[in-house]
Parts: C-alpha cells; sequence; structure tokens
C-alpha cells in the first residue's frame, strides 16, 4: 500500500496544478462563454478527482 | 499498478481501512455541513434553532448532534423563494443544471435540483456501481427507460458512458420494441425495476424469444423496488435472463449509495467514501453500530452541494452484516438490502408485517406468475388481508396444492391468514417501473 500511497500525493500534486490552470485560464476568460462553460465541465471533473484522489491524500 | 486494483474503480478508497474511512467521512461531514450552514438560508435556520454552528462537530460522535431532515421538511421549503426549490438551496438558481422529481408516491413530489457538478458525482457514484458490477468498456448496456423527470436510469446512461461502456438509449421504444433492440444489437447488459426484468422476460417469451438462449445479457443492475434483494425474485430473474443480477439502492434526494458486487455477498455495500450511513433503533432513535439488529437510516450525501442532504431521516429499515465480502472492498454492507420502508411496515390483525416478505413467498412458487396484489382492508373492527395470484399456464390442475403451500408458506414467513384469490395469467396489473402491488385502503376509511 506504500507505493499507492505515494502515487495518490503525486497524482494529489498534479491535480491541484490542474486546478490552478484551470482558475488562470477563467481569470483571461473575460465572459468568453466558450471559455467559461467548458471550465464548468472542467471543474467539474477536476472535483471528481479531488473526491477520488486529493480527499483522501493526508489519510494515508 | 498493484495486484488486483483493476477489480475497483477506484482502490484507493474502495480498501481503505475502516478506521481511516471514518476520518475521512468526518472531514467530509464537516465541511458539507459548513457549506449548507453559510450557503442554504434552511440549513442556517436549522441549525441555528438547535444552537449548532460548524465548528462544533469535532468528533465522529458530535455528528449526532446535527438535526436530522425529513421528507416533508424538503416538500414545506419548496413555497420558498427561489422558485421552484425553496432555501434549501445553496447555491444560486442559474447554477442549477439539471432537474429532476420525485415520484411523489408518498405525497407531493420532491423538485430536485442538481449542479454540473452534482451531476457529475451522480455519474461517479454509479461507475463505483457500475465496475464493482463487472460493467466494462467491452458492454454494450441498454437502458430500457422513459427518459424523463425521474432521474432513474439516468445516472446510469452517464455513468455507463463515462467507464467507456457502448450505451443504447431505449427511451421512447415499447417492451417489443426493446426486445428486438436488445437481441439486434447483441447488447450485454441492462439496467429496470425488478418488476420490469421479469416484464420484459414474459414479453419476450410471448414474441417466441428465450431472454436466456435467443439474447446475449450477462448482467442486470436492478433498482427501485426491494426485488434485487429478495432471494427468491431474484432466482426468478437471473433463471429468466441466464444472466447474473445485481441490485442497487438509491434515492433522487440522497443519491446512489449502496451496491451489490459480483461477489453477490447477500448485502448491499455503502459507498461510504461518498455517503454516511447512520442506522437508529426506530423507536428510541439510539445509534445501531453493530450488525443484526435493524433500524432506520439516516444518510448524508457527503459531497452533494446545490441542493444538500444532510442527515436525512429516509424511513428506510435496513441492518448492518456482520460478513466480509471476498471482493475485498472495506465498505460495509447492509445484509438483505432494505428490509422495508418505516412507512409501509405495518400492523395487520396484531402481527408487524412487511410487504417483502409476502414477495418472498409468493416468487418461492414456481407455478405461481410473477405478478401478484395485496389489499388489507378493515371489515368492522376486524383487518382482513387479500391476495391475488396468476397461476401459470398448464399448471391450472394443480391449483389446490399450490394454494395449499401458498396458505402454509405464508403462514410461517408472516404469521397471518390470507383470503386468495386465483385469476387468469396475464389478467393482474402490469407495471413498467415501480410497481403498486400492496394497497392498505383502511387508511382511506
Amino acid at each position: 500500500m506504500e507505493s499507492l500511497a505515494i502515487r495518490v500525493k503525486e497524482m494529489d500534486a498534479l491535480i491541484q496544478k490542474m486546478r490552478e490552470l484551470a482558475d488562470g485560464l477563467r481569470d483571461k476568460a473575460g465572459g468568453i462563454q466558450a471559455v467559461e462553460r467548458n471550465l464548468d465541465r472542467i471543474s467539474a471533473n477536476l472535483k471528481m478527482l479531488e473526491i477520488n484522489i486529493s480527499d483522501v491524500s493526508d489519510l494515508l | 499498478m498493484e495486484k488486483n486494483e483493476s477489480l475497483y474503480w477506484n482502490p484507493v478508497i474502495e480498501t481503505l481501512p475502516q478506521e481511516k474511512l471514518q476520518a475521512l467521512q468526518l472531514k467530509k461531514f464537516r465541511r458539507i455541513v459548513d457549506w449548507a450552514y453559510h450557503h442554504s438560508p434552511f440549513y442556517r435556520r436549522l441549525y441555528e434553532a438547535a444552537g449548532l454552528e460548524p465548528g462544533d462537530i469535532k468528533r465522529f460522535e458530535d455528528i449526532r448532534k446535527v438535526p436530522k431532515i425529513e421528507k416533508g421538511m424538503f416538500r414545506d421549503v419548496q413555497k420558498n423563494e427561489p422558485f421552484p426549490y425553496g432555501d434549501m438551496l445553496a447555491v444560486p438558481c442559474e447554477k442549477i443544471a439539471v432537474f429532476r422529481q420525485t415520484s411523489g408516491t408518498t405525497g407531493t413530489p420532491v423538485y430536485q435540483a442538481d449542479t454540473w457538478q452534482d451531476w457529475e458525482w451522480w455519474a461517479e457514484s454509479w461507475c463505483y456501481i457500475l465496475y464493482a458490477q463487472g460493467y466494462r468498456e467491452s458492454d454494450r448496456v441498454f437502458i430500457p427507460f422513459g427518459y424523463n423527470i425521474f432521474v432513474a436510469f439516468w445516472a446510469m446512461h452517464t455513468a455507463s458512458e463515462k467507464l467507456g461502456c457502448e450505451t443504447i438509449p431505449g427511451g421512447v421504444l415499447d417492451t417489443e420494441a426493446r426486445i428486438l433492440k436488445m437481441k439486434e444489437l447483441r447488447c450485454t447488459a441492462f439496467g429496470a425495476t425488478p418488476t420490469y426484468v421479469l416484464g420484459l422476460a414474459e414479453k419476450a417469451r410471448k414474441m417466441n424469444v428465450d431472454p436466456a438462449k435467443d439474447l446475449h445479457i450477462k448482467r442486470i443492475t436492478v433498482a427501485g423496488e426491494p426485488g434485487g434483494s429478495i432471494p427468491t425474485t431474484k432466482k426468478r430473474m437471473e433463471d429468466a435472463w441466464g444472466a447474473k443480477v445485481y441490485d442497487h439502492i438509491g434515492a433522487t434526494e440522497i443519491g446512489a449509495w449502496s451496491y451489490e458486487c459480483t461477489e453477490q455477498p447477500g448485502g448491499l455495500h455503502v459507498n461510504e467514501a461518498l455517503f454516511l450511513v447512520e442506522i437508529e433503533d426506530v423507536e428510541t432513535g439510539e445509534p445501531i453500530a453493530g450488525p443484526g439488529r435493524q433500524g432506520k437510516m439516516v444518510i448524508t450525501a457527503l459531497d452533494r452541494v446545490g441542493k444538500p442532504c444532510i442527515r436525512f431521516d429516509a424511513k428506510d429499515v435496513i441492518r448492518w452484516s456482520g460478513a466480509k465480502c471476498d471482493c475485498g472492498r472495506t465498505y460495509r454492507m447492509i445484509e438483505g438490502g432494505v428490509v422495508g420502508r418505516v412507512d409501509d411496515i405495518t400492523k395487520v390483525k396484531g402481527v408487524l408485517l412487511a410487504p417483502t416478505a409476502i414477495e418472498e413467498v409468493v416468487r418461492s412458487i414456481p407455478e405461481i406468475e410473477d405478478e401478484y396484489e395485496v389489499t388489507v382492508t378493515k371489515e368492522g373492527d376486524l383487518d382482513e388481508i387479500a391476495l391475488k395470484i396468476e397461476i401459470r399456464k398448464g399448471r391450472e390442475g394443480e391449483q389446490e396444492a399450490i394454494l395449499a403451500r401458498l396458505k402454509d408458506q405464508l403462514r410461517v414467513k408472516t404469521n397471518l391468514g390470507y383470503r386468495i384469490s386465483v385469476h387468469p395469467p396475464g389478467t393482474l396489473p402490469r407495471y413498467e417501473v415501480k410497481a403498486r402491488r400492496f394497497k392498505d385502503l383502511r387508511k382511506h376509511g
């Protein structure tokens, strides 16, 4: 299980980077619907990654 | 990949030791209460009236300090703004992407609001179910469902797509066309209520299609009724289709919280990473932590944000299983699914009766058709319970012996005597979604 724990922490770090990238893109969107609405969907999927990986990363 | 990781949708949390699962639940419970307190006027009022602040929840035991909610509250709050959901909402109406509603079986329908994130969460929770039941991207999954205002198999559809399965919507097709389409496309799996699984098989046989031989179905997911966890009903379905049948329990206001895995261990896993299930004594409200003793379920959806569901007294009667499942999941199981509903378990002639017990007996006698109907009435001061059945074609000559067996087994299982009447095959009502076979007319005078 130890190697899985390390992988989970590494995955969590990458998920947070993806979240920062998405937030950065939203800052640049300036109301462009084609960007913001797709980001809403990306954000929902990022949340699922957080539920599956990030939420548990400090418990392993 | 470590050994056996491919058995799980998410090996990280599905095999987490129980104490860590509890730590995860506490962390998420605190988060959802904090979210609701700060974003939902309904929850803010509820918690302030109880003198509770989110910071008061420090230990697992503190969870019980949080007030419960009931179905009536969902209905009452709908009278408030914003229309049509009321102020249980924790996001602006503009953020609601998906509307569903309850069937209204027990009263006014509840309107359910989900953000796109919530809808993604519905799909995610169903991915856990389908993966545990053996669905893989090689499956061709048929959804014989009316794609409407009820959530039912919508989430199975989206999860099936997410898993990579080829997913076929059987929406407006009638039952005959659905059977032909499953045959034409060699579908390998489908989802339906137990009633409809049996109804599809009955219709297929009338079309001279034997589902077990002429179709390619390997697995069926059932939901919406208790039949998937009633052994005799499950056997009927599996025999009719030559396929494995797996149960799942969910609800519109809650989510898809429980599922059977391919081991078919006689119980359903609770998805404890996404839901917190508590069981309370029906009379005293005391918590039931151990296996064997049944009580009513209080449930929290730990990640649902649009219209949070926190400590919902769902009126479902369940009991913890003490068994460990060979699948390796550490999620606890409930034994035999939902045993009944607090509202449905009723006293007849002074005896507590769960309608599922009648189904178990009727479905155990192969000479009796799948459909039946139970009516409880009051004649004077006395309760009367009537059971209508159909005897299969060609077995009419055995009626006397069949009825004797039925009466005996009903007496043993339910401690009640029934007025039984036999009707010609195919004449009792057939249902496409949830059946209403148990009618208690005493409540209507």
